[in-house]
């Protein structure tokens, strides 16, 4: 489960860019706000120079053309109140009449902080008075009670930073709830999933957000688990086919075998009659091997051999392999050489006996098969490393490296399901691969030192 | 030595085909046997043997009426003798290991007259041994029955270990017998680093039944494999 780490890393990472990617945006989309609204924010400004610029002449107070102009096409009235007589001395023509004459000094404070008759009013200390401008209705908005405490203001970046991180803080637990609960029902779904290739079944619970994806998963492993017992049925099915059909050929092979190995050492019989029952006796024996070969082949294939492994000692099980041997070729067209290192008396494995027997003796079989004008075989137990070996050599007709790279590495016509007729070797080494491979060890083709044929059973020790 | 003794021996033999009946019948005729009784159901079977009385039965595992487990069982409650099975099942080592049976020997089918005749003389030797008479050494004779070798007319006693390896040398008279199973025989299962103990025992073996001890005749060894013992008249 090393993604679910990576999920959280990534959403937290996610959470923040985008805070801080609101952040800005929110910044520069006040500044540009900001900065449309400077154009209008001098109305003191305009005050002060209308102020600046009314003239005193003979004929009373007045502005220049450019500057009437202006107020005029801002629809900005203007009065001047005389500092002595609280009167006004001068209007612009565009004056409401509403807006009074004469002034108190607590009209003046009000105007100066709010409105005349809800214009905005601005003022403007002209030499000899008050000059006071009056916006449209509705232009401006002003602070009537423009004051604030001291402390509030000198701990504003800090309250502004708090509030910032409360703020994220507030986020992040929003993120991490919906997250978490998205992840709650992610987690079965990814465990699943995972676990769908194991060939387990799997049962998720089908609710939460992602209840769908669990339906499906839960059938996804229904058809998975129903695809796999058929084909183990399949597979038993196969296997008992080929163990009943080579249990029905032993009986009527024992007939042909039993007479005919009579007929053999049978005195009263010519010798050419003699030589043929041999050939029956040789030939039985062959079919005999293979109806033996194919039923253990097919049950180590389909996993229905039982394997009885025990702590055994590989040297003792060899030897009584190559005795049997002996004491079986009456002929000694096959001799078998013992050359295991006579200081090798124990080499322990986690073995099944009869499987190794079994498959030494295919070894040796097959040295004898391939060579029927004889040869010298050589078998030797070894120990190397973490190994016990069994090698089972040759001096005989031997293999091509061709032949040998077709061995080691095209699968037999048994377990492959193409057509193969060019691969119809026995099921000898098929099964000395087999039963090496179901002890966690391996079996190796080559060639001997002499020429001939060579195999390699290489089995792990146990730790 | 004579082998006689156990061609007298009563067999009885159980299986549903006739035809193999007659095969191994015939075997046995050939090989000297003559005492014989067949029987093709377990029931046939259990009838014969109240009579017939048999020091060894020939069983088949599959029997039209019962299996040849069932019937050893029934067989051997009335009298124990030994039992080899004969089957065409491919398997049944597992099941004879499995359920410990107690039969002797079991044979898969098909099988050469000489290995059927080789085990069934094995258990023969191997269940009636008290008949046995001396046996016969190129140099001298072992009396298995008073555990002692005769060489010129001396009388040399056999301790418990040389008895054991020389028992099992005997049942396998003419044939190669691993240096393990030589260790097993005398000092049990998973006989790890006795081999030079084995080599002392087959020393003073043969300084008993070898005319020559340095240049043994009788009990001969196989390189690195195991040893042998030769029987005179074998």
């Amino acid at each position: 489960m090393k993604s679910i780490p990576k999920l959280i890393r990534h959403f937290i990472a996610t959470m923040l860019l985008s805070s801080v990617l609101i952040l800005i945006l929110n910044f520069t989309l006040l500044a540009l706000f900001l900065s449309s609204q400077m154009p209008n924010s001098h109305p003191w400004q305009t005050a002060d120079e209308v102020a600046g610029h009314l003239l005193w002449s003979e004929s009373g107070y007045s502005l220049p053309e450019n500057t009437a102009l202006e107020l005029k096409n801002s629809d900005i009235w203007a009065i001047l109140i005389d500092d002595k007589t609280m009167q006004v001395v001068w209007k612009t023509d565009n004056l409401p009449g509403t807006v009074p004459t004469s002034y108190s000094a607590s009209d003046i404070a009000g105007l100066t902080r709010g409105y005349i008759d809800d214009y905005p009013t601005f003022t403007g200390k002209a030499e000899a008075g008050l000059v006071v401008l009056g916006f449209p209705k509705d232009s401006f908005w002003k602070h009537m009670w423009p004051s604030w405490d001291y402390h509030l203001i000198a701990g504003l970046p800090n309250t502004i930073l708090s509030v910032l991180a409360v703020n994220i803080a507030l986020i992040f637990l929003i993120y991490v709830y919906t997250n978490s609960r998205l992840l709650r029902s992610v987690t079965p779904i990814v465990s699943g999933i995972q676990s769908l290739p194991t060939a387990q079944s799997i049962h998720i619970k089908e609710k939460g957000l992602l209840s769908e994806l669990a339906v499906s998963i839960n059938k996804t492993s229904e058809i998975l688990q129903s695809q796999s017992r058929q084909l183990r049925k399949k597979e038993t099915a196969r296997a008992n086919w080929i163990a009943g059909v080579s249990h029905d050929i032993r009986t009527p092979l024992s007939m042909v075998m039993g007479y005919a190995g009579q007929l053999e050492s049978d005195r009263r019989i010519p010798e050419d009659g003699r030589i043929k029952a041999a050939v029956i006796v040789n030939q039985s024996g062959r079919i005999r091997n293979l109806v033996n070969d194919l039923n253990l082949a097919s049950k180590l294939e389909y996993n229905m051999q039982p394997l009885h492994p025990e702590k055994q000692n590989l040297v003792a099980i060899v030897r009584q392999v190559v005795v049997d041997f002996i004491n079986m070729d009456i002929d000694n067209r096959h001799p078998i050489e013992w050359t295991t290192d006579e200081s090798l008396t124990v080499c322990i494995a986690e073995i099944d006996k009869d499987l190794i027997k079994r498959a030494v003796g295919n070894l040796i079989q097959n040295c004898m098969n391939h060579n029927e004008q004889g040869c010298h075989i050589f078998v030797r137990v070894m120990a190397e490393k973490q190994n016990c070996m069994v090698v089972v050599a040759d001096d005989g007709v031997g293999i091509s490296e061709e032949q040998i790279e077709k061995l080691n590495h095209s699968p037999h016509y048994m377990v492959c399901d193409e057509n193969t007729w060019n691969q119809r070797h026995g099921l000898g080494l098929l099964i000395v691969r087999q039963i090496a491979a179901a002890h966690g060890g391996t079996a190796q083709i080559g060639r001997s030192p002499s020429g001939g044929f060579s195999v390699r059973i290489i089995l792990p020790m146990p730790i | 030595m004579s082998l006689e003794y156990l061609k007298q021996k009563r067999i009885l033999l159980v299986d549903d085909e006739q035809e193999l009946l007659n095969l191994v019948v015939s075997i046995l005729n050939e090989d000297g046997f003559w005492n014989i009784q067949t029987a093709k159901t377990a029931k046939e079977a259990i009838a014969i043997s109240e009579t017939y009385h048999p020091e060894l039965a020939i069983l088949d595992v599959m029997l039209p009426d019962g299996s040849g487990f069932g019937l050893m069982e029934r067989l051997k409650s009335n009298s124990d003798y030994p039992v080899l099975f004969l089957t065409a099942c491919g398997e049944d080592g597992d099941k004879f290991r499995g359920f410990g049976l107690g039969a002797d020997d079991y044979m898969v089918k098909p099988f050469l007259p000489k290995e059927l005749l080789f085990r069934i003389h094995a258990i023969l030797r191997r269940s009636y041994k008290e008949e046995n008479p001396l046996v016969r050494l190129s140099g001298s004779e072992i009396d298995f029955d008073r555990a002692e070798v005769v060489k010129n007319g001396e009388h040399l006693s056999l301790t418990a270990k040389e008895y054991e390896i020389l028992s099992v040398l005997y049942r396998n008279a003419g044939r190669i017998v691993t240096i393990d199973a030589l260790c097993e025989a005398a000092w049990g299962d998973n006989p790890f680093g006795y081999e030079n103990s084995l080599m002392a025992h087959i020393r003073r073996i043969r300084e008993k039944i070898e005319g020559n001890p340095s240049h043994p005749v009788s009990l001969i060894t196989v390189k690195g494999l195991g040893y042998k013992l030769i029987v005179e008249g074998r």
